[in-house]
């Protein structure tokens, strides 16, 4: 189960990222945050240190001088 | 919407036939702009002196040499996320007001080549994302069916502009849904190829990874036309593929006998459940293909939500890379919804985003092993007719998984259709998806529905 944000943790990620919010936009944002956490525990699966990401490239022959 | 807007194979074949002038044809177009857009907003940007010296000069060429393509003396329109060189590109962001781009997008140029006419550039979303707003600079577009209703985005404009006839064909970009949504809503036929096939060069970036360009228009045909311009390898793109692209239109009209269609039921029965016009659309598709002699199987993925985390996971980092300095320096100035898009980069770590990337290759992966004795799977596009533009969920990224976003994980070509209309007289579609690169097939499948259905006699009643 993904772990609830707390204050702290919140305006640190903010911080972060550089962005700087409206006191209701910090409230309105802080409603939403459980549904990334939740999606980031939806795509972690128990798949082991070898499984490749989608995003592995090979040389193409433009590549190759 | 009238029935003297012909479809574009219609026509190129009076054009050829010089039974059509290319003039008279964008006068009509323009015409439907003066007396619609003020109401639609599909265009941000009207082009109209150059339209009709462009359609002077297809009219004089096609009259001396014959028509190049079945693109010439076409009009056409833009996706305002499109460079095109000497005319604005403001992504309808207050950021961009002034940007006139010095060079053309590729497609924008291949489109070019073909010998279409450019009637403008068309409303989007906010550099293609973020839902309408009604703080941009520009209105968003309204459903030509009630304009009372959402066009889904972020190719709203180019949804608009087809389905009211004001041009026959557009460019539209997907990260998530971008063509095929607003081409449901709006009752047209939209085509997300597969990733690479379109070059990006020169379109402003959703997210790097799922971003594609592709064909709107009335009829699967009409988009087949138009991807034969589209299609090709091209240096500028880094993920261009570069193959062989084969003739789209060629296996056309050959029917669908023996073609394995496989249903992937729970992902609109289970998942996220349809409303009844929709799942009336699905099985309608599904009865429609069996008395063409196609062969209808079961196919099971994984959760539609699993489908849904990852993608939008991956969209929400990329487009805050891309768009992170001003996101720093002028957050202010993005309208309400694109700042809250931008917002949630700031929640998903490193590692958050790697997984996501890593379960993209176990969905992909799988959607092959389920396809590998099937030509195309269907299923929705969105559970219902649209809805009214002032009722949409400001997080709707977080309520019900999108129908859409797994083939832009998965890359593979996928198409929406119009498969009927629900109670509110709003067109429902289905979407077909195929393998990579077999965009004649869904072409193919898309086309044989189409002919065989009598939805693309109904046109929007805008006037």
């Amino acid at each position: 189960m993904p772990v609830a944000i707390n204050d702290d943790a919140f305006a640190y990620l903010l911080a972060r990222a550089g962005l700087t919010l409206t006191d209701a936009e910090k409230a309105e944002l802080k409603t939403v945050c459980d549904g990334i956490a939740a999606m980031a525990e939806r795509v972690r699966k128990p798949r082991g240190r070898m499984a490749e990401p989608a995003l592995i490239y090979g040389f193409a022959e433009e590549d190759m001088p | 919407m009238s029935a003297a807007i012909p479809t574009i194979a219609a026509a190129a074949k009076q054009i050829a036939a010089k039974e059509l002038s290319p003039v008279e044809l964008t006068k009509a177009c323009l015409d439907r702009v003066h007396k619609l857009d003020d109401r639609l907003h599909a265009f941000v940007h009207l082009t109209e002196e150059r339209a009709l010296a462009e359609a002077r000069a297809a009219e004089a060429a096609i009259m001396a040499n014959g028509p190049k393509s079945p693109l010439h003396g076409i009009p056409i329109g833009l996706k305002d996320i499109v460079d095109t060189k000497g005319i604005p590109t403001t992504c309808q962001s207050k950021l961009l007001q002034d940007n006139i781009p010095d060079s053309d997008a590729t497609c924008a140029e291949k489109l070019a080549a073909a010998g279409t006419v450019l009637m403008g550039k068309l409303t989007t979303h906010e550099f293609a994302d973020g839902g309408p707003s009604f703080d941009l600079p520009q209105p968003p577009a309204r459903n030509p069916w009630d304009t009372g209703h959402f066009t889904a985005g972020s190719s709203s404009g180019t949804g608009a502009g087809v389905a009211a006839g004001m041009i026959l064909c557009g460019i539209g970009t997907d990260t998530g849904g971008s063509i095929r949504g607003p081409a449901a809503y709006c009752g047209i036929a939209g085509l997300k190829p597969t990733y690479g096939l379109v070059s990006r060069a020169g379109v402003a970036p959703a997210a790097f990874s799922l971003d594609h360009i592709g064909p709107m228009a009335w009829t699967a045909e009409d988009c087949a036309i138009m991807l034969q311009a589209l299609a090709g390898h091209d240096p500028r793109d880094p993920a261009s593929a570069n193959r062989p692209v084969p003739d789209y239109r060629a296996a056309l009209g050959s029917g669908i006998k023996g073609a394995r269609i496989g249903v992937i039921h729970h992902f609109h029965e289970t998942d996220h459940k349809v409303g009844e016009a929709t799942q009336r659309g699905i099985n309608g598709a599904v009865d429609t293909f069996r008395g063409l002699g196609a062969e209808i199987r079961e196919v099971q993925l994984s959760p539609l939500q699993d489908w849904h985390a990852c993608g939008s996971l991956i969209s929400i980092v990329e487009r805050a890379a891309a768009y992170e300095e001003w996101a720093r320096t002028r957050l202010p100035d993005f309208g309400e919804r694109m700042r809250t898009r931008l917002m949630l980069g700031a929640f998903v770590s490193g590692v958050d985003y790697l997984q996501a990337v890593r379960r993209r290759r176990e969905l992909r992966d799988e959607l092959k092993v389920a396809m590998a004795d099937l030509d195309v799977v269907l299923t929705a596009v969105f559970p219902n007719e649209a809805p009214q533009i002032d009722a949409l969920p400001k997080w709707d990224v977080f309520q019900q998984p999108s129908f859409m976003m797994p083939f832009n994980v998965a890359g593979c070509p996928a198409m929406s259709v119009c498969s009927g209309f629900g109670a509110g007289g709003l067109p429902v579609a289905i979407q077909i998806v195929g393998k990579p690169f077999r965009e004649a097939t869904v072409l193919r499948v898309a086309d044989a529905f189409e002919k065989a259905t009598p939805f693309r006699d109904r046109r929007p009643p805008a006037d």
